[in-house]
């Protein structure tokens, strides 16, 4: 331990060191000074030496065990029509399909437990970009089948050709197990494999049944909670009020059908909130009706091409 | 989530500056849809143009939702820059245009501007290297709009927001100068410390 004369010493020292600067007192931090000396000019309130400010121990944060709820009479609630009018404004000018509206689904939840997660299916589909193309033999009741389920481009030799030729109308392909030596075949691999669009069994893109898989490949969109939200979107920008809202529909229905499952087992779930945005746009939350308030509007307003 | 008070204040912002200012404004009846074409890149005179997509058109659009705005962004440097406006004649009826095929906007140019369907015409504003105040009042002066004036409870509103965005910057200044002292004196602390320390690792 360092004595009195050598931490005197010391800040003298550093009062040499630094004298460029200006001297200050307040630079001597206070363990520097010896315990002898401490000042006993030091007066507490209380008067008797024993009291004055007396440290408290740091206040402890307080765990909560659910997600944060707020207070909502501040919050102002749009009818779907009025978000929509707001939206389409904020977001003129855009490409339709590109621009999306997304939906966040507010719960009443713990922060540990199950979670609201699941697949849908929407009316109107939001993924704008799924072309499917089936290698199946030619003329066969499984190319007319996939042409019913949606795909753009299907046959064997013919599509080999295109892709050889490299046109490709797809962007995802799966194969039929009748086809499958003729892919083999085809040696199409080094130009499917770059793209992530070879068929294989291991991903579940070679198979028997295709209306199984290119039902899972287009139109089912996947949600989950994260935070005590659900986000996802729900619709393009192109949409009249009426596919939104089937859109909007069919999520709470899906949502409130996996909470009531949650619930059951006993972990308790309600709803929040529901709040409306697009990409570009602000988030209005939602009062559940549909109609604009603004009687000049009506809903086949805004379902001008944007 | 984001907390109710801070995203309403957010919103109330957002939507008063879409209501209200330049471009707030009803069109009559017989525009029937507004078509406009300009680069992405702004040098060449597209900065004028590309400020009144981004701060008059939402306004326009707010106010009309029923008249459809293409935006045309061409990716081509040297492009023109120009406005049609569609107008009905009074005589034929409304759906006209709607049985047509009405294209989207799109952001690498793939929708020019469509001929004029029957009983229709149009008047082309050339937008190049001018400014957007100036692309606007002649919009505004060809299709002879209304402007729609802010109520007082709009105003009300503003003068709210104005307030309050204020006294944040007041805030903001008094927080960040009490932390910078702070770190400031822990700074000083630390050289002080260190100095400290080397001379009594010099004096032993």
């Amino acid at each position: 331990m360092a004595s009195t004369s050598q931490c005197l010493a010391s800040l003298v020292r550093l009062s040499i060191a630094t004298a460029t600067r200006r001297p200050t007192p307040s630079i001597i931090p206070k363990f520097l000074l010896p315990s002898v000396v401490t000042p006993s000019f030091i007066r507490h309130a209380s008067g008797s030496g024993s009291g004055g400010m007396r440290k408290r121990a740091p206040k402890k944060k307080k765990a909560y065990k659910t997600f944060r709820s707020y207070d909502q009479s501040d919050l102002e609630k749009y009818s779907l029509c009025d978000a929509m009018r707001y939206l389409r404004a904020f977001e003129v000018g855009q490409a339709p399909h590109i621009i999306k509206y997304e939906v966040h689904v507010k719960l009443k939840a713990a922060k540990n437990g199950p979670v609201v997660r699941n697949r849908i299916r929407f009316p109107f589909a939001v993924k704008s970009d799924t072309r499917i193309g089936v290698i199946c033999p030619e003329d066969s009741p499984m190319m007319e089948e996939a042409r019913q389920l949606g795909a753009v481009a299907m046959g064997e030799e013919s599509l080999f050709e295109s892709i050889r030729a490299g046109n490709f109308p797809f962007n995802k392909l799966i194969c039929h197990t009748d086809s499958k030596e003729a892919l083999k075949k085809a040696n199409v691999g080094k130009l499917l494999g770059p793209k992530g669009m070879m068929p294989s069994e291991r991903h579940g893109t070679i198979t028997s049944n295709l209306k199984t898989t290119i039902g899972e490949m287009i139109g089912s969109d996947e949600y989950r909670e994260r935070d005590g939200v659900v986000r996802m979107a729900i619709g393009q920008l192109g949409f009249s009020p009426q596919m939104l809202a089937d859109n909007l529909k069919a999520v709470m229905e899906s949502i409130k059908r996996d909470m009531d499952g949650i619930i059951e087992d006993g972990h308790p779930k309600s709803l929040d909130e529901v709040v409306l945005s697009t990409t570009h746009g602000p988030a209005f939350s939602l009062d559940g009706k549909f109609n604009p308030t603004d009687e000049k509007i009506q809903p086949q307003d805004l379902q001008s091409a944007m | 989530m984001v907390g109710v008070i801070r995203r309403m204040h957010h919103l109330k912002d957002k939507i008063l500056a879409l209501r209200n200012g330049p471009g707030a404004a009803l069109l009559p009846e017989n525009v029937s849809r507004i078509h406009v074409e300009f680069c992405h890149r702004m040098n060449g005179g597209h900065m004028g143009p590309r400020k009144f997509w981004q701060e008059n058109l939402p306004k326009i659009k707010f106010w009309n939702p029923a008249v459809p705005i293409i935006v045309n962004r061409l990716e081509i440097l040297d492009g023109p820059a120009k406005m049609t406006i569609y107008f009905r004649d009074d005589k034929t009826s409304a759906p006209s245009t709607q049985s047509n095929i009405q294209l989207n906007s799109s952001s690498t140019g793939t929708s020019p501007a469509p001929a004029p369907a029957d009983g229709e015409r149009t008047v082309v504003v050339d937008m190049k290297a001018r400014h957007s105040t100036d692309i606007l009042s002649e919009f505004l002066a060809i299709t002879s709009a209304v402007p729609v004036k802010a109520t007082p409870q709009e105003e009300m509103e503003m003068r709210e927001l104005e307030d309050l965005k204020r006294k944040g910057e007041i805030d903001r200044t008094e927080t960040r100068n009490a932390l910078e002292a702070e770190r400031r004196e822990k700074a000083r602390l630390a050289l002080a410390m260190n100095e400290a320390a080397s001379i009594k690792a010099a004096a032993t």
